[in-house]
Order: C-alpha cells, then structure tokens, then sequence
C-alpha cells in the first residue's frame, strides 16, 4: 500500500530530515512510526499525503508514484487517505456534523446522503449525540474522535494518525487506540506516528524505528527473520 | 457527483463564510462601496463632459458657399447628398443673405442700397451631425464639396473645430486615463481586503486541502463571496449617488449655471445602474481571484 525507496528529505541549510528511507507497509497493515522528537516521523507521513516531496527517491501509494505526482493530482490522491493530526485542526464555529460532513462536501455528496453518512460515522465513533455540538464543547478525546470521523467518513485506504493521542490523558489515548485498531480491522492501512512507549507494548503491532532521520529498526523485519530462521 | 450538489456546498459555504466572518466582509463591503461610489462620480462627471461638448459641437457650422452660375439642379442634388449623411441644410439665396447683412447692419444698412442686386452669393448652411465634428472628417468634406461643380468656396470654422477636437480628445484620454487608474486601485484594495476574510478562515482552507479539495473547489465560495460584496457594494454606492445627485448636485449646477449641463440625475439611467453593478459584481470577483490566489500558493 505504501512503498518507500531510498527516500531522502532535506532542506536548504539544514541537515535532511530523513535519509535513505526503505520500507513497505502492506495492505490492512497497522503500524506504529516511532522515535524520538525531530526523528522525522511527521515529514515521513506528511510525505505519504503530498503535503511535501521528497529531495530524493520514490514513492509509491496505492501503486502510484506520489514523488512525482502533478500538484492538480494531488486533491484526488488524498481522498483516499485520511489524516488525523495532534491538534485536531476542526472548525470552532462549525458543528461536529459540518465538520465530519466537510469531506463528503468535497466529493459533491448530496446533503441528504452526506448526512446520512456522517450520522453512522459518529455512532462508530461513538459521539452521535453530539451531532450539533460546537468542538469547543466537547472533550479532547471526543474532538479526537470527531477528526478520525472526519478522516474516515469517505473510506479512504489508509489513515495516517500524526501523535493523535498527544494531547490526550491515558485513558482517552486507550480509547482514541482501541478506535483505531478497530478501523484497521475493518480494511483500512493504518500508520499511526507515536513517541508514547506505553502503547507500542501494549498494542503489540509492527514498529518502525526512526532516529535521525533513518529507519533503524523494523519489527516486520524482525519477525521475517525469525520466521525464515 | 453532481454539479447540482457541488453548486449547493458552493453557496451554503459562501453565505456560512459571511455569517461566521461579518468583520471582514463589511468591511470588504464598506471598502467596494467607496470605490464604486467614487467611480460613479467619475461616470457621472464623465456623463455631463459629454454633454457638455456635444452641445458645444452644435455649435459647428458649415457654410458651402455656391457658385452663382450653379443650376438649380445641381444645388438640389448637393442638397440632398448631404441631408443624406445626416447633415441639417438651409439655403441661403443671395436676396436672402442680402437681407439678413441689412439686418445685421442696422442703422448703417443704407450702404447696401448703392450695391447692385445681389452682390452676395447663395450659400448652403449646414447643421453637423456628432459623427462629424472632427477637424479631420470635416477638413475631407470640405475638399470633397470643393471639387463639386456647384460650389465655390467652403467655410468650416477649422480653428474652432480643433480646439473642439483637443479639448474633447484631451478629457476622454484623462477621464479614461483616471478610471483605469482608479479602477486599478479599487482591485488592489479589495483583494487586499478580501485577503483579511480569506486569512480569517484559513484553517478552513487548510482542512479543505487536506481532506482532498481542489484549488477550484476551495477557490468557488470566495469567489461567489466576492461578487455577493461588490453587488451589496453596488446598492451603497448607488445609495450615496442617488443622496448626491439630489442633495448636493443641484447646489453645484447653480453655481456652475453658465455651463447648462443637465441634472445629474436625469443623465444617470438604468444602464447607468446596471453598469454600477456590474462593475461591483466584476470587482468583487476580480478581488477574490486574485486574493484566494494568494492564500492558495501561500
């Protein structure tokens, strides 16, 4: 689903954030990206989604060479992938339904059908009867919640989470987690970007490993190894 | 996904924008009506300029002067070429030219009476339609009328038409000189004032990229913003210009009163009107290309 091949990023006067990155995320994958602050986690997913390009190297998703994509492209690749970022990013003065609703309007939806589909969203999430609150009313797990709403109302392949439980106390970040993994069982790749060492043992997925911008350790490589041995 | 329903996101997207966001947009709004106010000025200015040389070019007359030998034949075929372009003609025969000198003589009129019969000779005078109030047009009539066999000489005020010419030459090029600089101005502080509302809802922008938005799609709503600000703009200006031309133009043909423009008002018409928001509805839209164009690459 998504293939990285020495993929390099850096930035003018500044040593690269990422280098020579190589790694293969299946179909219905779910993975952890972890390391410390300036790893270069975020610039990894913001990659993915064409928010940046890489210096050098290929990418591919969903078979497509995203390095290389036309910018007109873009729009059309990223409704196949939701993101969820750390700090929400939901309108203030919309409701919780206009904001989910946002990505159906993209697409053209008819009111009438994207209202439809929003509502069974929120009850996934489980915040349905919060149809017409305002986010500023709500928790800041449920505000999590409402932008995975948001990233998933359109069935998008893959969901890239950027430190969505950053924000968020333990027993939210478990709740925010067990509703990803749920997602991921229903189809969806899932790449979740997380410096949280408690979730990465509890949740007993693949890890990548970034430090300085290079991949340095890979549990499906691991496990691979261990299997071929 | 239909266009139909794109078209409904497009418009509830617009009108939610002015209702989170009235700041902004009133103060786009107050910014267009200013504007188009000023250029309604200009138009309506422009307007009595207009009149002011079209009566002046009523004032340009030709006279044709005839040979006294023309037959009559010819005199009613040059006649009638010329009612033919447009032109107004009156003949003048030589009893009729000797009487009107009389006339014109007064008291000393006697003088005339030692002269023997007719000592003038018969002339064409001819009104000129506006398309020919040029020195140049009428410098070509001239010469073609001379060629004619029953003329004799051409008279066509040439100094006076120039100066007519100049002066109306000179205050179309700096009327049309001073629109499009003002209109220049206009688009550049609306954008720049559209550009306050676009930045006020730029996580809007941001989110509606994110989840897959074309440029085209984040870029529909504004623009139908812009042209709701310049028609809204439109109706103030028109407002003020209606206050003006009945409050304050009056005053100013009073005191300008050797000049005979006609009110204001009785110049400014529907198409006037039509033009005031059109021109908002343009601006506005204009303003909006170019300030979502900026918020787009930024």
């Amino acid at each position: 689903m998504i293939q990285m091949f020495h993929v390099t990023k850096s930035y003018p006067g500044d040593p690269p954030v990422l280098t020579d990155v190589n790694l293969t995320v299946e179909k219905g994958e779910f993975v952890f990206l972890t390391g410390p602050s300036g790893a270069g986690k975020t610039t990894l997913l913001r990659l993915v989604f064409c928010d940046e390009k890489p210096t050098r190297g290929q990418i591919l998703v969903g078979g497509r060479n995203v390095a290389r994509i036309r910018a007109a492209s873009v729009p059309y690749l990223r409704r196949n992938i939701g993101v969820v970022f750390q700090d929400f990013k939901l309108l203030a003065n919309r409701s919780v339904l206009d904001n989910v609703a946002f990505t159906l309007d993209v697409l053209g939806t008819p009111r009438s059908e994207s209202r439809e589909r929003v509502l069974r969203m929120l009850k996934l999430v489980g915040l349905q009867h919060k149809a017409e609150s305002l986010p500023q009313k709500l928790s800041g797990g449920e505000q999590q919640r409402v932008v995975i709403a948001r990233a998933l109302v359109n069935d998008p392949t893959i969901l890239l989470a950027d430190e969505p439980t950053g924000n968020l106390d333990p027993g939210l970040t478990l709740e925010i987690l067990d509703l990803l993994c749920e997602v991921n069982v229903r189809g969806t790749t899932v790449v979740v970007a997380t410096h949280d060492a408690t979730l990465l043992e509890r949740y007993q997925k693949r890890v990548i490993r970034l430090e300085r911008g290079r991949v340095v350790a890979d549990t499906a490589q691991v496990q691979a190894v261990r299997r071929t041995g | 996904m239909g266009a139909v329903a794109k078209a409904e996101v497009f418009w509830r997207s617009a009108l939610q924008g002015i209702r989170h966001q009235p700041f902004p947009h009133a103060v786009a709004v107050l910014t267009l009506a200013i504007a188009l106010f000023a250029l309604g000025l200009g138009r309506a200015a422009s307007d009595a300029v207009d009149h002011l040389l079209a009566s002046l070019g009523s004032d340009v007359q030709v006279t044709v002067w005839l040979k006294p030998e023309a037959s009559t034949a010819e005199v009613d075929a040059l006649m009638a070429s010329l009612r033919g372009r447009g032109f107004t003609v009156r003949l003048v025969t030589s009893r009729a030219a000797l009487e009107r000198l009389g006339r014109e003589l007064g008291s000393t009129a006697d003088v005339l009476k030692d002269l023997g019969s007719d000592p003038l000779p018969p002339s064409l005078e001819l009104g000129v339609p506006p398309g020919w109030r040029e020195a140049a047009a009428l410098r070509r009539l001239a010469q073609e009328l001379q060629d004619g066999p029953a003329v004799g000489e051409v008279d066509w005020g040439e100094a006076a038409v120039e100066r007519l010419g100049a002066l109306a030459r000179a205050l179309r090029w700096g009327g049309l000189f001073a629109f499009a600089v003002l209109l220049g101005a206009t688009v550049v502080v609306v954008s720049a004032t559209l550009q306050l509302a676009i930045y006020a809802r730029r996580g809007e922008v941001e989110i509606q990229k994110l989840v897959g938005a074309t440029d085209r799609f984040v870029r529909a709503p504004f623009l139908i913003e812009g042209v709701l600000q310049g028609l809204t703009g439109a109706a103030l200006a028109l407002l003020g210009l209606t206050l003006v031309f009945h409050w304050v133009a009056p005053e100013l043909q009073t005191l300008f009163a050797f000049l005979q423009v006609p009110p204001p008002s009785t110049l400014w018409g529907m198409r006037r009107t039509l033009e005031l928001f059109g021109v908002g509805a343009g601006l506005g839209l204009v303003g909006s290309f170019l300030a979502v164009g900026r918020a787009l690459r930024g």
